[in-house]
């Protein structure tokens, strides 16, 4: 659990850093709208360069959100939600070690009041 | 205020009299029996906590706020993260005494995904994933 938890830890800080960006986000919401966009296409609908969009969606390559396929000479980019389920899913961690903690605090304070 | 799910609320009710809950949750001795094998803490504001998990991973905070046997509420780093705000909530009930514990400001990089109103969006994603949980 917990010991296994760091590495996914440090990738949900990834997560959110990466998503912290309004320009980032703006990318992920239309690469929900439109799987297979090209950087070149994400760019017109942003008052950014063509570069400036590769930049970004390498950032959210590099957090995983983001995977690409070549396509003859242009790249197709699409979303990948699973690095958003990892981040809910430390969420759960954290609840679950409270779950613990409490059943043992439990046990505690009443195995004295008996 | 809508959340990406980073507070975390947790109750119990304990057969026990406030008194002892608080006393459970301030000394030492005792959280070291429930918490992590290993606690420090200085019950009042601006003091120093430390919490060593089984694991090795050490947690280390200080106290924020201190309402006698009503209310205790400290930071804490969890590792890999950035800090998040603990607070103990102590309510005397009729089958003795419950304790909330809320843990709020986890993964605190995500504050500007919720000033944006990224919530929304996010549900929207959920129903692709089928599974992101959202407060």
């Amino acid at each position: 659990m917990a010991t296994s938890g760091s590495a996914a830890e440090v990738r949900v800080d990834t997560v959110f850093s990466a998503l912290a960006d309004p320009t980032r986000r703006h990318l992920v919401e239309a690469l929900a709208a439109q799987p297979g966009a090209t950087a070149t296409g994400l760019a017109s609908g942003l008052p950014i360069s063509r570069q400036a969009v590769a930049k970004h969606l390498k950032l959210l390559a590099e957090a995983g959100l983001v995977c690409s396929h070549r396509s003859g000479r242009e790249a197709l980019f699409e979303l990948d939600t699973e690095p958003l389920v990892e981040a809910v899913a430390w969420i759960d961690h954290v609840g679950a070690e409270w779950d613990r903690s409490l059943a043992g605090l439990k046990r505690l304070v009443e195995r004295r009041t008996s | 205020m809508s959340t990406l799910a980073h507070t975390v609320t947790r109750s119990v009710v304990l057969d026990a009299p406030p008194a002892e809950v608080w006393e459970a949750i301030t000394d030492e001795g005792q959280l070291s029996e429930w918490l992590a094998p290993e606690v420090e803490l200085d019950p009042q504001e601006g003091g120093e906590v430390v919490c060593r998990f089984e694991d090795g991973e050490e947690r280390r905070g200080e106290v924020e706020l201190v309402e006698e046997a009503e209310r205790l509420a400290f930071r804490w780093w969890r590792e890999g993260a950035g800090p998040s705000r603990v607070e103990f909530v102590v309510d005397a009930v009729a089958e003795g005494t419950r304790l909330t514990v809320i843990e709020s400001g986890l993964v605190p990089n995500a504050a500007p995904l919720l000033a944006a109103g990224w919530a929304p969006r996010l549900r929207a994603l959920r129903l692709q994933v089928g599974r992101l949980v959202l407060a």
